[in-house]
């Protein structure tokens, strides 16, 4: 009896060793022999298989019951993204076109190859991806296209108008509507629905059903991006400018960049490179009602290049959407290139990975939620003196209440010509009070400075949970703080 | 100058690249051995996360100076370290975080030799170097590039002595690069080709909305291969003697175009073949239906909706091509591709109906006709 009290009350005050793993697994999905895996889109249908496919044009089955693969369709240029219809019927986005795929004579391999439409430019560049669809509860598809690369020209013969004002640039896009986020109504009407995008290799909503396309740091892009997506709004990239109607016959580049930046519309989040993601990809909201662990409702982000996801918590500030973005899964089996995600009906999270000649994995994984509940930061809202902290657990008081574990770095990343941005004008933000609620779940930071403009960046200390059992999964947590609250704009701190 | 000129007979023998006197930029064929007439080498970091040269080879102790041209839409660096250094060098830079940048992911270790800061794209920039005996990496160690893109400097006075390409373990393996006959013999997907094979691709000679098919194989005349245009909705080319070859397009970024495996026996001049009364419809693509894998191409002209479907002539060098037409108001006129050593044969509605100076005109209300192309 004394024995176990002295073991337990040693380990009450070891380091608690929990890791992420306790919480979720990651299992990889047998793929089939001879199937390069560098998947381009992954759904359920509706009778509970996987739909897949694959940069070399594969579409395939595959049912989770038996674990068996089977080839439903063929022949396809780099599709990039399949939105199931029916249990014999999808539609996919490939390089031309958007295809509706369906078996018509019920044998389970597609016999018909419809093209929904093809109503965009291709000038033949490799960079010309597509991506998507995605539907709204109102039925509108939604698909984004890819500029085209310097890396190489155009060919003899393109595909559309040609437009040598579009071709400027290190992204360029000299065909229609290369740059843009499409709509399709229901009723066949295709509208060029938001321009500025560079490499928006991520189209999806967020839980509350808003459109959201991620890009990717570059040329113009300081560093990668979540959008709200918006009609008729321009999102910063210039190349597509030249197919808005109305934009007047100039190079969008003899724009200066103060010109553009207030045509502009900022992200709601921001992804530090390097830090957070270097290529972030598709975005799923989770709403598998708990089916996933505690997240319910949040976004999930896919990235190439490191092994992990980006989990996104939004704030509204006065109307509008800002956010934190924190990594989920980081470095705990998930291979790198998670280029696809999906929620499977039982609620786990299925991740296609690609490379394609970037860095990256070939490969299918899910992700299974096991049992209880890491301690992790669950939202971050801006307040007129810092930001409230809440997390999943009641935090181990001490620790919670000591300053030195919240240190604060803002910075902001150059919005210009060139590729990508240093991080501009990085300093450190002291905390000057920290406040414990009485649930010892949020903690409330009065921060020596708000600026708007900045990325807020917090790393977080030794935080535990108050039985002492957990340590905090993720220690980064990055806001972007485009708007101060209007209540603190007349007590906001100027810099000294 | 002429002191440092590094020539050996034999290789200039086998490398035929290098029969230009030596320049201030050589050309070198990608992944090949390189040796250097001139002290100058020039990588050029391509899309797809590669150096265009994978493996140098220099003379030991003597100074040369390396060019690298950004050419990809990335940045990129290129570090020079000791002998089996690279991986140690990656990790380092890898773990520089936010510092990384302003270093230019360029990590403060012995193991570094030299380096070009990380470029932009389209920049160029230099450094100079003198090696002792030995293979020595270059790397980009922008944080993942590291793992792939990478290469060999061998400092070495036997170069005859070093392994090939393939087998040299200081470069980097790209699966599909080079050896393309092997991937031929297997298929490329996770089941057996099957003919007739459809491949949306990209394709020489085309539009970018291109569609290769390969139909089944003809005991008289082999394998033929037709190029189909999705975005003018016209047949482009025929081959024999196979299908294509994708592996090129498939790696990398997509930039190469997939290839015509066999020779090109026909390629049409004459546009697309349609008239409606006397003007050119616009056509608009609608896809394919696959009738015992047989692609039916699917496309609109104004309002007459056109099927057709392309099957090969039994043991003879040519197509029939099947059409189907919905009903329309006004004549139609099918335009024959007027070129020497090409015979047609053609039915409207399954009869036998000849052409006219090169043009077949369906009667209002035609719903069916075949144009049977043969070129012997």
């Amino acid at each position: 009896m004394l024995l176990t009290l002295l073991v337990s009350t040693l380990l009450a005050v070891a380091a608690p060793a929990d890791t992420l793993t306790d919480y979720y697994t990651v299992e990889t999905i047998p793929t089939p022999e001879g199937l390069i895996v560098e998947t381009g889109g992954i759904a359920f249908m509706p009778d509970g298989r996987l739909v897949a496919c694959f940069h070399r044009g594969e579409v395939m089955m595959y049912n989770p019951k038996t674990r068996k693969w089977s080839l439903f369709a063929e022949g396809l240029h780099d599709p990039l993204g399949v939105l199931p219809v029916s249990n014999n019927e999808v539609l996919v986005i490939q390089r031309p076109e958007l295809t509706r795929i369906k078996d018509v004579n019920g044998d389970g391999v597609a016999d018909r190859y419809e093209t929904v439409t093809d109503q965009f430019g291709m000038s033949g560049n490799y960079h010309e991806f597509a991506f998507g669809p995605v539907k709204d509860a109102k039925g509108n598809l939604y698909f984004s296209l890819n500029t085209a690369s310097n890396g190489a020209g155009i060919r003899e013969e393109i595909r559309g108008q040609y437009d040598s004002l579009g071709r400027q640039g290190r992204m360029y896009a000299c065909v229609p509507y290369r740059g843009w986020v499409m709509q399709l109504s229901p009723d066949g009407k295709l509208t060029p629905w938001a321009s500025g995008f560079r490499s928006p290799n991520g189209i999806g909503f967020d839980a509350k059903g808003r459109l959201m396309v991620t890009d990717n740091q570059g040329d113009w892009l300081g560093t990668s991006k979540l959008y709200v997506v918006e009609k008729g709004k321009f999102y910063g990239h210039p190349a597509s400018l030249v197919w808005r109607e109305g934009f007047p016959d100039i190079d969008p580049l003899t724009l200066t960049p103060e010109q553009l930046d207030s045509m502009r519309t900022r992200e709601v989040v921001a992804f530090p490179h390097q830090r957070m993601a270097h290529s972030p990809t598709q975005m799923v909201a989770d709403l598998t009602g708990g089916k996933f662990g505690p997240y319910a409702g949040q976004l999930f982000v896919g990235e190439m290049d490191f092994p992990r996801l980006v989990r996104v918590m939004f704030d509204e500030v006065d109307g509008e959407l800002q956010g934190a973005c924190v990594p989920f899964m980081d470095k705990v089996g998930l291979r790198p290139g998670n280029n696809r995600l999906v929620f499977a009906p039982d609620g786990s999270l299925w991740v296609g990975q690609n490379d394609h000649g970037w860095v990256g994995a070939r490969g299918l994984q899910r992700i299974v939620y096991q049992q209880g509940i890491p301690l992790d930061v669950m939202a971050m809202h801006l307040t007129a003196t810092g930001f409230d902290l809440t997390f999943s657990q009641p935090l181990d008081e001490a620790a919670a209440r000591q300053l030195a574990n919240y240190a604060f770095r803002r910075f902001y990343y150059k919005y210009h010509r060139a590729y990508g941005s240093p991080e501009m004008d990085s300093q450190p933000v002291p905390v000057t009070e920290v406040k414990l609620s009485a649930d010892k779940r949020t903690v409330s930071l009065a921060l020596s400075e708000l600026k708007k403009g900045y990325v807020y960046e917090l790393t977080l200390g030794k935080l535990r949970s108050a039985d002492g059992k957990k340590k905090v999964a993720n220690q980064l947590v990055c806001y972007t703080l485009n708007r101060l609250k209007s209540s603190a704009t007349a007590t906001v701190h100027t810099k000294p | 100058m002429l002191s440092t000129f590094y020539v050996i007979r034999s290789f200039w023998l086998w490398l035929p690249l290098f029969t230009e006197p030596a320049a201030a930029k050589l050309p070198v064929c990608q992944g090949a051995t390189a040796v250097y007439a001139d002290t100058t080498i020039v990588i050029r970091a391509l899309a797809g996360l590669q150096y265009e040269q994978t493996r140098i080879v220099v003379k030991p102790k003597t100074r040369f100076r390396i060019v690298l041209e950004n050419a990809d839409d990335m940045s990129h660096n290129l570090v020079v370290t000791r002998p089996n250094s690279r991986m140690k060098v990656v990790e380092a830079a890898l773990k520089m975080g936010t510092e990384g940048a302003r270093k230019n992911y360029v990590p403060n270790l012995p193991e570094v030799l030299a380096n070009i800061p990380l470029l932009e794209p389209d920049h160029t920039d230099t450094l100079t170097l003198t090696l002792d005996e030995g293979a020595y990496p270059f790397v980009c160690t922008y944080p993942g590039h590291g793992y792939v893109m990478y290469g060999v400097i061998h400092a070495t006075r036997e170069p005859k002595r070093l392994p090939s390409v393939e087998a040299d373990p200081y470069v980097p393996k790209r699966t599909g690069a080079g050896d393309h006959s092997a991937h031929q013999m297997a298929s490329p997907h996770p089941y057996k080709m099957t003919f007739p094979a459809l491949y949306r691709t990209f394709m020489p000679e085309c539009g970018p909305a291109a569609i290769a098919v390969g139909l089944p194989a003809d005991a008289a005349v082999g394998q033929q291969s037709y190029c189909w245009d999705a975005g003018s909705c016209r047949l482009r080319y025929v081959w024999t003697g196979g299908f294509v070859d994708s592996y090129g397009h498939w790696e990398g970024n997509g930039n190469r175009l997939t290839k015509v495996v066999g020779d090109i026996y026909y390629n049409d001049r004459s546009g697309f073949p349609f008239r409606i009364g006397n003007t050119t419809p616009v056509p608009q693509f609608r896809g394919y239906e696959l009738v015992n894998r047989y692609p039916k191409f699917m496309y609109s002209l104004g309002g007459i909706q056109v099927t057709e479907l392309i099957k090969a002539v039994p043991g003879k060098r040519g197509l029939v091509r099947q059409f189907t037409l919905s009903a329309g108001k006004q004549p139609v006129t099918f335009l024959l591709d007027q070129q020497e050593g090409v015979q047609y044969q053609t039915r409207i509605n399954n009869v036998v109906a000849s052409a006219k100076n090169g043009r077949l005109l369906l009667p209002a209300g035609t719903r069916q006709f075949t144009v049977t192309m043969l070129v012997p």
